[in-house]
């Protein structure tokens, strides 16, 4: 146990010493990382705060109802830090460098994974864990907790919720590396992909939420009592449940039926523990040389498929620079697994969104309803590309990673490989933005101006998201990281994203009093005022074309630096 | 030629490499020398255009290196010290990428990949990714991309890493031939013996600074000379 105090001291201390570092530039990185986050935690407060009020007074849903319904996002919650765990693991366990030097260490293979697995659920989770507490201080200060109570959650409950999902995690994915040595990394990371799918499928199938607030509603007004027999049996097993029980019974001031769930979580925890314990002792170290063959091509066929007009040799139609650029880009994206299975999935989830689209009504009468209306969908679309953009976009110059020499050392103009991952990534992003924003709109009004109005913003917007995070990844490269998913939830990608989000909040404010406008025109006199759009969609092209701009010289005088 | 006029390099407080100067003529094979974290590594950054140099500048046939750095870099091969490649792409189309950046004529790069295939003995693997190669047979694509475009400078940092006797052997060979041709090549390593059968003409680098220079192509070295004032001078 001192081995792994000794390296997490090494860790802590390099982690202290990058955060106290006094040089100007590092200062006003780590204020401009500190205002973002805090903004957009004061932001998830603020919004946690107004939903709990506004569903238990204003929408009078009643504590049940309301505790369900925060059974739900933390299962989301709960499956976000699960997956977001299990992939980051397979780097942070099997591929990192740190973990073949310290393999060669005499230190037992369990502390190993010790060590790395406290590496990995902290560099994947603390974002998540900020945004957990942000929703609970919202939480807690609607219903005046005290503060210990915020304490007790955080560490007692919350970090435990987190841990159990991140175990969970690790169990599986050792047990999977046993089963890919046997099908195939490809295939089993497509039968995990499918696996969480229908995870969350079958869960709302189960717990089906319109039935619950059916039921629950029968009884109105009194909907504040336990309506605990209107639970699925299976859903009781699941850790989000006990939380939310735990949460429940605290605010409804009966501790010892909240320590029901507290105890099911806490001895669960202890338990998945013991068994991680036990599995990494007996199997963490066979894993990895399984993991270790399979990333050599040792242990099967590699997936060949050729597209011969794409091969490196074939003529091609652009200059022998952005021709051998782009071949390179297209073979390497093709041949990582992690990749196109991330875009596969991202694709697949965008047209679930699509899907689901047709079967929303929107024929609301009043036109603020209208304007929020449009505007839910168009910020989500914008989330779904930031999302996107900073999965596929934002790793483009890290990983360019320890081969950049080669680049760095040839006749190429660094701004023509800038330009050619610009243009590359804007047209992967553009092309999927304005899908989703033709088909969204169009789907839920035949309102020419408004379907126009959405694909302008769009475009716009995926001019800002694409420029942004390719700069941003750019001003925050990491040549050593191999692995695209690490660099995407590396500190410099979440704050990027939390900047796309401000950005997208900016967007959405120069756009809702204009749009309210527009629709009390439509509905209130039945005429249509396009013009009164003009101007706000101007504004969002400036800002975003500045932010184009901006980003663009920032990235470009990154990829200049020292390599 | 290469040409290396008060070459300065900073990192912040700490000074790399400090007012270098060198001339190395067209066919030489120059050998630089050092102990660890002397400034090799660092010159030759700056040398390939991977560093800008503090002040100072670096050409390579006359062409400055940062106001100038196209001219200059289609004049260099470069091997670095770690012979990274693309580990999902094969060694082949790694070569063809390579030639691509150099923007080669197709038929022309052809027939190079098939030169270098042979003389460095990597057929045998050059359809293999890059994931699957032992350093020894990186070393050797790399060897084969930095040779590809025919450059007229040769900058290798400790090129014999990793390589058994034969490749080593054979690298040796090729590039003994191609300084008869005219290349000029600016070589960094540790070994002394390679220096001694290599080098026309060396300089050792100690805490940034050259503390020793051959003005000219020296005559052979007996055995054990050369060690003994490496030895001598980075005490």
């Amino acid at each position: 146990m001192r081995e792994i105090l000794l390296v997490l001291n090494v860790k802590a201390t390099t982690f202290l010493a990058g955060m106290l570092d006094l040089r100007i530039a590092s200062l006003l990185k780590n204020l401009a990382s500190l205002l973002i986050f805090g903004g957009v935690a004061v932001g998830v407060f603020l919004v946690s705060r107004g939903a709990t009020g506004y569903l238990l007074q204003q929408a009078h849903i009643g504590l049940f109802l309301f505790h369900r319904f925060l059974s739900m996002l933390l299962y989301v919650f709960f499956i976000t830090v699960n997956l977001g765990n299990m992939i980051v693991c397979y780097a942070t366990l099997y591929k990192a460098e740190e973990v073949n030097f310290l393999m060669g260490l005499p230190l037992p293979h369990h502390q190993i994974f010790i060590l790395k697995f406290i590496d990995n659920f902290f560099y994947s989770s603390s974002t998540l864990l900020l945004l957990g507490l942000a929703l609970l201080l919202g939480y807690g200060s609607y219903f005046s907790m005290p503060w210990y109570f915020y304490l007790f959650t955080l560490f007692v409950v919350l970090l435990p919720f987190m841990l159990v999902a991140g175990i969970v995690a690790v169990i599986a994915l050792m047990a999977l590396i046993k089963v890919a040595s046997h099908i195939g990394i490809r295939w089993l990371l497509a039968g995990v992909v499918a696996l969480y799918l229908s995870a969350i499928y079958i869960y709302f199938a189960v717990s089906n939420p319109v039935t619950l607030v059916q039921e629950v509603m029968k009884h109105y007004p009194d909907v504040n009592a336990y309506f605990g027999y209107l639970d699925p049996p299976f859903v009781r097993y699941l850790p989000n449940h006990w939380v939310a029980e735990f949460l429940y019974w605290t605010v409804a001031g009966d501790p010892t039926r909240a320590s029901a769930g507290l105890v099911t979580l806490l001895g669960s925890l202890l338990g998945l523990m013991i068994v991680a314990g036990v599995l990494s002792r007996v199997y963490y170290y066979r894993s990895w040389l399984a993991a270790s063959d399979a990333r050599t091509g040792r242990s099967g066929r590699p997936l060949r498929f050729q597209i011969r007009i794409l091969e490196f040799g074939r003529p091609g139609r652009l200059s022998g620079q952005v021709d051998s650029l782009l071949r390179r880009d297209f073979w390497i994206f093709f041949r990582e697994p992690s990749q196109w299975l991330h875009l596969s999935l991202m694709i697949l989830l965008l047209m679930v969104f699509l899907v689901s689209m047709r079967s929303l009504e929107v024929k609301l009468a009043q036109p603020f309803l209208q304007t929020v209306s449009y505007l839910v969908v168009f910020l989500f679309n914008g989330f779904l590309i930031a999302s996107v953009s900073l999965r596929f976009v934002f790793p483009a110059v890290s990983l360019e990673g320890s081969v950049f020499w080669c680049i760095r050392s040839a006749p190429v103009p660094l701004r023509r490989v800038y330009w050619q991952k610009f243009l590359s990534s804007f047209a992967l992003v553009f092309l999927v933005a304005e899908v989703l924003a033709m088909a969204s709109t169009a789907m839920l009004r035949d309102n020419p101006v408004l379907v126009a109005v959405g694909a302008l913003c769009t475009g716009f917007m995926a001019l800002a998201l694409t420029s942004v995070n390719l700069g941003a990844g750019a001003y925050f490269a990491s040549y050593r990281e191999k692995n695209p998913i690490r660099v995407a939830s590396s500190q410099g990608a979440t704050l990027t994203f939390l900047g796309s989000l401000l950005y997208l909040g900016c967007v959405v404010m120069i756009l809702v009093v204009p749009l309210n406008r527009y629709f009390e025109i439509l509905i209130l006199r039945g005429s249509s005022a396009p013009s009164s759009l003009v101007l706000p969609v101007v504004a969002v092209g400036v800002l975003s074309v500045l932010l184009f701009l901006g980003s663009t010289a920032v990235g470009q005088a990154a990829l200049r630096r020292d390599y | 030629m290469i040409e290396l006029h008060h070459v300065s390099k900073k990192f912040g407080s700490f000074t790399a490499v400090d007012d270098v100067s060198l001339t190395i003529e067209r066919g030489q094979f120059f050998g630089f020398l050092g102990p660890n974290g002397a400034g090799k590594t660092t010159t030759i950054k700056m040398l390939t255009g991977l560093f800008a140099p503090t002040s100072g500048s670096c050409s390579i046939n006359g062409f400055d290196m940062q106001r100038d750095p196209l001219p200059a870099k289609r004049s260099i091969g470069y091997v670095p010290d770690q012979p990274f490649l693309y580990d999902k792409l094969t060694g082949r189309e790694f070569l063809y990428f390579i030639g691509g950046l150099f923007q080669m004529r197709p038929q022309e790069l052809r027939l190079r990949i098939e030169e270098y295939t042979e003389a460095f003995e990597i057929g045998d693997f050059i359809d293999r990714r890059g994931e699957e190669y032992s350093q020894g047979m990186r070393q050797r694509v790399v060897l084969s991309a930095a040779m590809l475009h025919d450059p007229k400078v040769l900058v290798i940092d400790e090129p014999l890493v990793g390589l058994d006797p034969r490749s080593s052997r054979l690298v040796k060979d090729s590039l003994k031939e191609k300084t008869k041709n005219g290349l000029t090549i600016f070589m960094s390593t540790h070994l002394l013996e390679i220096v001694e059968e290599l080098c026309d003409r060396i300089a050792i680098i100690k805490q940034g600074r050259i503390i020793y220079e051959e003005s000219q192509s020296s005559s052979r070295r007996s055995d054990g000379e050369l060690e003994a004032m490496f030895l001598e001078l980075t005490k």
